[in-house]
Formats: C-alpha cells, structure tokens, sequence
C-alpha cells in the first residue's frame, strides 16, 4: 500500500532534458551505445544524427581485428547473444575515415576503445589521443567484452587489474576515460569504485552478460564461440540493479546506464535509479531510430509525471515505506 | 538506393503447398526514401511484426515480387518463432519494413543461359529474377533446376511455365522430377554445356549443401556462379557484424546484409 507522489503534469515543451555527464554537456541523456551503431554512418540513411545527444563508436583497438567466426549472433527469449570478436578497423583507420563525420555532426562522440593487452589498451588510449586531441569527448574503456581471449577477463573482474590498467590509461591521455564494466562480478560496487580511485571520470554500466544457447537439431552451440554476450530487454532488471547499487555506494562517480532499454520508460527507470545518462544498444538494430523514439517518449512520459529536468529524475527513486509490524495474537 | 524503414499493412497471405506462404504487403516510406518498389531479385527486405519485447529483431527475406505501386511479397515457410507468428498475420495487420537491402543477382546477358538452382525456400530471389527476365523479353535465356523434399515442396511451378522458363524439378523422395537432389541433373548439364562450349552461369539461392554443391560444380567447371546467401542477421544494415561471410581476399569476412547476399563462388571460402 504505497501512495503515489503528488505529481503534476507539465508541457512536454517545458521539460529541459539538457544534462551533463562527468562535467561534459549534453543536449539530453539519450546516446547510441558501443557495438550497436557501428561508427554512425549507417544510420544517417534514418536519422539525422544530430538529434542524438552522442554516440559510443564501435570498439577501437590499436589494429584492425578480424573477428570470430559464423554462427555469431542468436536471438534468445527477449534478447540476443553476440560473439562478433570485437572486429573494427582500427585507430588509425578509424581516426582518418570515421571520425572526421562524427565530429562534424556537434554531437558528444564516445569513442570505445580496448586492446589485446596492458599495453595495448594505454598504446590504444595514446593513438586516440594523439590522432584526435578534442574531437573525442570520451574515451570509453571497454574492460568488460566477453568476446577476447588473452585473459581480457582480468582487467573487468579483478578490481587490482581495473586499476591499474585505468590509471594507466588516464595518464596516458588528456581525455576523460570512462570505465565501462562487464556484470560478470560478484561485487560491480567494489570494481566501481576501484576505477573511481584510479582516476576514471564515470562508468557505463552495464556489458553484456555473458550466456549460452544450444540448437538440439544439430546438437551444437548456436554461436561458434560457445558462449556470447547477452543482450536487450532480458538484461535490464541485472543492469537497472548494478546501477542502483553503484550509485548509492559510490555517490560521486557519473553513471551512464545501459542495458535492455527500448521506452523511454526504460530510460527514465535508468535515470531513477542513479543514471546520468544513458545509452540505447540493441534496440537499435531492429530500428535504427530508437534512440530517438526512447528520447520522445522520455520526454513525454517526464511530463506526464511532472519531472521537469533530468537531474530531477537522476536518483529520485523512493524507497517502499516499511509495513507495519506483525504480532503473534495471543500475547 | 538508401534503405529506409516504414509500416506496410498486410494485404494477403496466401498458403501454398508444402507449408509455405506468400505474405503480400503495401506501404511506401514516408520521409521520400527509397521504397521496396525499386528492389532488384536477390535484394532483401527486414520484417517484424508488433511482436513486443519477446521478439527482439527483423526477421529477413529475400524479395518475391514487386509493385511500381508500392506492393511487394515475401515467401516463406514456418520454421521458427517469428516466422509462425507471421503465418497467422492477416490482412490489415501491420509490419515494420527496412529495405530494400543488399546488393542483386546480376541480369541476363545476351547469348549467356541463365541457370537458376532453387531449393525450398530459395526460390523468391529466382522466381523474381524469372519474372523479371519475363518482363524484359529474355526469359527463354533462363533455366530453372527446383529441388525439393517432394512434390508438394516445389511450389509457384506454373509461374515459370507461363514465362516461358524450362524447369527441370528433382525431389528427394521422386514424387516429382527425378529422384535425389536436384545438383545432380545440374552436374549434368553444366558439363555437357562445357563440351559443347556453350556459354552459361549459374544463380542459386536454397539450403547451404545445396549451394557447397553448386559452388563445387562452377568451381570444378570453371562456370561464373553467384550464390544468394542466408545468414542470421540482427540489423540487416551493416552494423550488428552478425552476418559475416568468410571469403577469400584481403579480408577474412564481408558481410551477407551489405556485400551479399548474392557472392560469387569464388570469393565464398568454405570448405
């Protein structure tokens, strides 16, 4: 028996969606997540681009990465499994042929970026920062893919490796870096916080968790990597609670949340529970403008509640009033 | 042509044997984008009905049919989650559509027969190339090898009759044409062509052995083929990197959505 909060419709006009995240503006807290936007080109053919807040490109590594082999994707109960390998073209390829468009479009660019190694992820940090300086807003480290071997598990689930692979790379450029974290941990607060310490200016929570399925016909795993990431609405209650967790735990680290979000009901769930921002993933593969869907119906739905700013909304969750005690009859 | 992505309303579904149906649909984008009329056979089209949050992606098909109007049809079986749901859409229910997808067959070219191998489900990107070469006025150029489990599973079979095209049908269980698979009549004519130095190439569209047995023959024979490939795929533009095609060339992979789905059997690397 809970009572709702008294609230007050406003003008859908009214509401201000502007927000900042780790001190960067943006225009309104929708951007396009990492793996599922490509480097945006694509989506030019749908969208004009610069309506969305930002983007997180495809990961970048210091070379080009082939990727794994067929099958590598499958859809699942209200999601999908993903093993592509992180294959992408490269810094150097990226920095000539890709982000000139992006930076053009005014938008918050999110580059994400990874590497094979310790090494290679602060080489990877350092080429970016050297071929682009203030065309990237945010190098976002990918700690977290499921998809490299090499003992990459390391760096998202050991928080002494996330460490110290984060300070590496913070000192390694003039760029925020912003952590993103795989949900395969049995604590996401402490690997959080590790990052916070090492100097990262926010996390992205959450990756995709990792998953499995099997095709009984042929008797074989349906990706050619036995396992793969899941991802999509199935993972969004794992994603909404990592996000609640951190926030509350680590007050002063910017979060922008991920995982599942097709509504702007998914958004402002987000927002609630302790986002700044947030990214939409999947959803965009089965229509390349659902950020901007998620984004119109955030603000519709601001309106209807009565939520004028998204700081309003960022952690305005309430908690659910204790019941009243029990008593044994009798005494 | 750019894809864009718009509702089309259903406007048949109509059964066929074998379990197949053909899902006739109308509607044209509405931001001035290119529209499905323009399609080219082998192109493909992304389709998802109002399926919620449990069926997260498009479904993709290989074009039919198309209208200068704006109607188009796909043609499929029920084999899975979203293509049951799509056998029960009726008319009036409503799809989203991104398309028109992918790179086409290429066209007939004079003095070259055209030889189109289908197998079950593949047929749509042939039968459309068929018509088409109907409508220009050099179907007699073309050929069609149609394998199927049996007779009820070779399908549209009096289209081709109609065009002009002379089909040559194997089944598995010889309740039509010759018994066995249907690569095997075509092993035939593709070697008596190449005795009599006659010039042809191959298009095939059907089940995966089906296609490695054709690719073996052009490959063996040394026949131009093109191969109108199936591989899952979550966004069908390009970006999810689900619907790599290992290929030979400077790189290891192109992609079904974007490169294909038509390859010729030489770049395919398989084994």
């Amino acid at each position: 028996m809970t009572a709702l909060p008294r609230t007050v419709p406003i003008s859908p006009d009214v509401v201000d969606l502007r927000c900042s995240f780790a001190s960067l503006p943006l225009r309104h807290p929708v951007l396009a997540a990492s793996g599922c936007f490509a480097y945006g080109q694509q989506f030019a053919d749908f969208l004009d681009l610069r309506a969305l807040a930002g983007l997180s490109t495809k990961g970048i590594s210091p070379r080009p990465r082939p990727g794994n082999p067929l099958p590598r994707i499958c859809e699942t109960a209200s999601g999908m499994l993903n093993s592509i390998g992180l294959e992408n073209v490269g810094a150097a390829a990226f920095l000539r042929d890709k982000l000139p468009m992006l930076r053009a479009q005014g938008i918050s660019v999110w580059v994400n970026f990874f590497g094979e190694d310790f090494a290679g992820y602060v080489e990877c940090a350092r080429l970016l920062d050297a071929g682009a300086g203030a065309g990237i807003d945010v190098l976002e480290m990918n700690i977290s893919c499921p998809n490299i071997k090499k003992g990459g598990i390391e760096f998202g689930t050991v928080p002494e490796v996330a460490h110290r692979l984060t300070r590496a790379c913070v000192e390694a450029t003039r760029i925020p870096i912003v952590v993103k974290l795989t949900p395969n941990v049995a604590d996401i607060v402490e690997m959080a916080r590790a990052v916070k310490e090492a100097g990262a200016a926010g996390v992205s929570l959450i990756n995709t968790l990792t998953g499995m399925a099997i095709d009984v016909r042929t008797r074989m795993p349906r990706i050619a990597t036995t396992y793969g990431g899941l991802s999509g609405p199935a993972i969004k209650p794992v994603a909404l609670r990592m996000v609640h967790q951190v926030a509350r735990a680590v007050p002063d680290l910017p979060i922008c949340g991920m995982g599942g979000i097709v509504s702007g009901e998914d958004a402002l769930e987000f927002l609630m529970a302790g986002a700044a921002c947030v990214q939409v993933g999947t959803a965009n593969f089965a229509r390349p403008r659902a950020a901007l869907e998620v984004l119109a119906e955030l603000r519709a739905l601001m309106a209807e509640l009565g939520i004028a700013t998204v700081g309003e909304a960022t952690g305005c969750l309430r908690a659910i009033p204790p019941e009243a005690p029990w008593e044994p009859p009798g005494n | 042509m750019a894809p864009t992505q718009f509702i089309a309303r259903v406007t048949a579904n109509r059964r066929l044997t074998g379990g197949y149906f053909i899902l006739e649909l109308s509607g044209q984008p509405t931001d001035g984008g290119g529209s499905v009329a323009a399609a080219e056979p082998g192109q493909f089209v992304m389709l998802r009905g109002e399926w919620g949050r449990e069926l997260l992606n498009p479904r993709a098909f290989s074009v039919l049919h198309v209208d200068p109007d704006g109607c188009f049809s796909v043609m499929l079986k029920a084999y899975g989650r979203g293509t049951t749901r799509m056998k029960a859409l009726r008319p009036d229910d409503s799809m989203t559509v991104t398309g028109p997808l992918g790179r086409p067959f290429p066209g007939p070219r004079p003095g070259v027969a055209q030889i189109l191998v289908a197998g079950g489900v593949g047929l749509p990107p042939l039968h459309f190339q068929a018509r088409r070469a109907h409508a220009l006025g050099v179907a007699t150029q073309l050929e069609l090898y149609y394998g199927g489990r049996d007779r009820d599973d070779l399908v549209l079979l009096d289209d081709f009759a109609g065009w002009d095209v002379r089909h040559v049908l194997a089944t598995e269980d010889g309740s039509a044409g010759t018994k066995g698979f249907v690569t095997v009549p075509l092993a035939g004519r593709v070697a008596d062509a190449r005795a009599r130095g006659e010039a042809i190439e191959l298009l095939a569209c059907g089940p995966t052995p089906m296609l490695a047995a054709v690719r073996k023959l052009a490959l063996e024979h040394d026949v131009d083929a093109w191969l109108c490939l199936e591989e899952q795929m979550a966004c069908g533009f390009g970006v999810c990197l689900g619907c790599a095609v290992p290929v030979h060339g400077p790189q290891p992979y192109r992609y079904c959505c974007t490169d294909g789905p038509v390859f010729t059997a030489k770049e395919v690397r398989w084994p």
